[in-house]
């Protein structure tokens, strides 16, 4: 009971924040209430047993993500735009291709699966499920080459954002 | 502990900030917030790798969430620097100024 509660709370704060990203005019008040929207997801990650997924969440994203995306609001002094949405008939696909695709995620979240293909009930959890240790022991062993690529990538991506920074495009 | 929240709340959540997310990069016009949406479909299906995580008791639905946070982190910083390089060049963000593609 407690546990819906909670959910319906947090579920309730990312959508309207969700919302106001979007349709905000001002870009530091979308970012905040991006914000708004990593903090609440991180409470539900929690609701899920994953703590470190939502420790990882709150600094990665709400900490360090949304720095950045403040520094280049500040750094680029964007105003709001006017109009706020791209004019014409654009926007009519935009929000016409958006509810397909909405309701094609929500046909396959809830169609009845076939005889005995349906998704098993929750399984019981061990007692480290979701811990740094746990998430330790998958990801060096089994993911270890992943997470290798994942260093190669990291580097690259810093590489060519000193590159993009410092020389003259156009 | 049984979970009193079913699978499928997860994933209607999931479904709804995803189109959420989606709405924002199609119909607004500024770059930085079209990023932001893409940040927002990006932990849409964060929470639903997680919420599958939970259903089947096993580990590597996290692992998932934490390549695609790195992947995120990488996107970001190559995004906001071209974002900046463009604005310094040609004194928009806006998505609609940007057409040397079009002829």
């Amino acid at each position: 009971m407690f546990e819906s509660l909670l959910f319906a709370m947090l579920a309730g704060i990312a959508i309207g924040c969700a919302l106001g990203v979007v349709f905000h005019r001002n870009p530091v008040h979308c970012a905040l209430l991006l914000v708004g929207v990593l903090l609440s997801v991180a409470g539900i990650f929690i609701l899920l047993h994953a703590q470190f997924v939502a420790a990882l969440q709150v600094i990665v994203y709400a900490g360090a993500i949304m720095v950045l995306f403040l520094f280049v609001v500040m750094l680029l002094n964007i105003k709001g735009e006017t109009p706020l949405l791209t004019p014409g008939a654009a926007k009519a696909f935009g929000f016409l291709f958006a509810l397909i695709v909405f309701v094609e995620l929500i046909w396959t979240a809830v169609e009845p699966a076939p005889e005995g293909q349906g998704m098993p009930q929750a399984l019981p959890l061990p007692s480290d499920f979701g811990s740094p240790a746990a998430l330790g022991r998958v990801l060096y062993t089994v993911w270890l080459y992943p997470f290798e690529i994942t260093s190669i990538l990291l580097l690259v991506a810093v590489i060519g954002a000193v590159v993009l920074a410092k020389r003259k495009f156009f | 502990m049984a979970p009193t929240v079913p699978l499928v709340w997860y994933q209607v959540l999931a479904a709804i900030l995803f189109t959420i997310g989606v709405v924002g990069v199609l119909v607004r016009r500024s770059a930085l917030i079209i990023f932001m949406s893409i940040e927002l479909m990006l932990n849409a299906v964060n929470l639903s790798f997680v919420a599958f995580s939970r259903q089947h008791a096993s580990m590597d639905g996290h692992i998932i969430v934490f390549f695609v946070m790195a992947v995120a982190a990488a996107e970001v910083a190559i995004g906001l620097a071209i974002i900046v390089a463009i604005f310094r060049n040609k004194e928009t963000a806006s998505v609609d100024d940007v057409h040397l593609l079009k002829g």
